[in-house]
């Protein structure tokens, strides 16, 4: 797989990740429960974390490819 | 921020996003390296910041806390047509934001009260859904005086009250919180949830 092709599918993962986590806060949102609260955090919030923080290492891991 | 511009940003931040899930390459140019970069870093950060905010505010609300199945009856104590019922006199004569109702009195006044009061808010849901809650349901520890006198300190009812100056040390212990407000005998009847079967209760006007 080229470097391009494997930051693409970093990307797309986090995308992905960020995407699924964006969608469960945004049901916590209208859902008027005290359970919103934690899917908010506990589902949402760690899928938009991972996505984060897959984001972030296939920056880091690109700098590192170029420095090299 | 208002749960509709929150919706707002998720929305707007999804489509972004999509963007990139649909079109990676895009981030070869800098245009899309800054696109990437706002797309899953800085707008997923900011949604959740704001989503999180909305939550902890949506979480002071009466409605919010009366949502559990337990707390019903403190609900319905707020209703008490009987001005002894500290709760409901402080409910029906807006001496209390009616949408806030609970969080007013039950927080705690400190720096980080607010923070404490939610992590408390966690251990509750945890007892409701997986433990077993306490019945009746009882304080962690008894209402300190501060969160009183968070609206009380100052106030000419409070601060000339024949009682509270009958001498000069009940004033000063009530301060101090050695001289509990609730617990001494004086304002000691608040929801008093055992006799709401034989209470007359208030109806709102619509």
């Amino acid at each position: 797989m080229t470097q391009n092709g494997a930051m693409s599918k970093k990307l797309r993962t986090a995308g992905i990740f960020i995407t699924l986590g964006l969608v469960v806060q945004g049901i916590s949102l209208i859902w008027n429960h005290p359970l919103a609260f934690m899917a908010f955090l506990g589902g949402g919030g760690l899928l938009l974390g991972i996505g984060i923080v897959i984001y972030l290492l296939a920056l880091v891991s690109t700098a590192q490819t170029d420095l090299k | 921020m208002p749960t509709a511009v929150v919706l707002i940003l998720v929305g707007l931040t999804l489509l972004i996003v999509f963007l990139v899930i649909i079109r990676p390459e895009i981030t070869a140019a800098r245009g899309g390296k800054i696109l990437a970069f706002l797309a899953l870093f800085v707008f997923p950060v900011f949604a959740g910041v704001m989503g999180f905010e909305n939550h902890m505010e949506r979480s002071k609300q009466t409605a919010f806390c009366l949502s559990c199945h337990v707390m019903e009856p403190y609900g319905k104590s707020l209703n008490v047509d009987d001005p002894n019922y500290l709760a409901a006199a402080h409910y029906q004569n807006s001496r209390i934001p009616r949408d806030h109702a609970c969080y007013t009195c039950h927080t705690n006044y400190t720096i980080y009260g607010t923070f404490r009061d939610k992590f408390r808010g966690l251990r509750h849901a945890y007892k409701y859904y997986i433990g077993h809650p306490a019945n009746p349901i009882k304080l962690y520890e008894p209402i300190n005086n501060r969160e009183c006198l968070h609206c009380h300190l100052g106030a000419r009812s409070f601060e000339q009250g024949a009682v509270h100056n009958a001498d000069p040390q009940t004033m000063a212990d009530i301060k101090g919180n050695k001289l509990s407000c609730m617990s001494s005998g004086c304002h000691d009847t608040v929801h008093n949830v055992p006799q709401l079967d034989h209470v007359k209760y208030w109806k709102p006007q619509p």
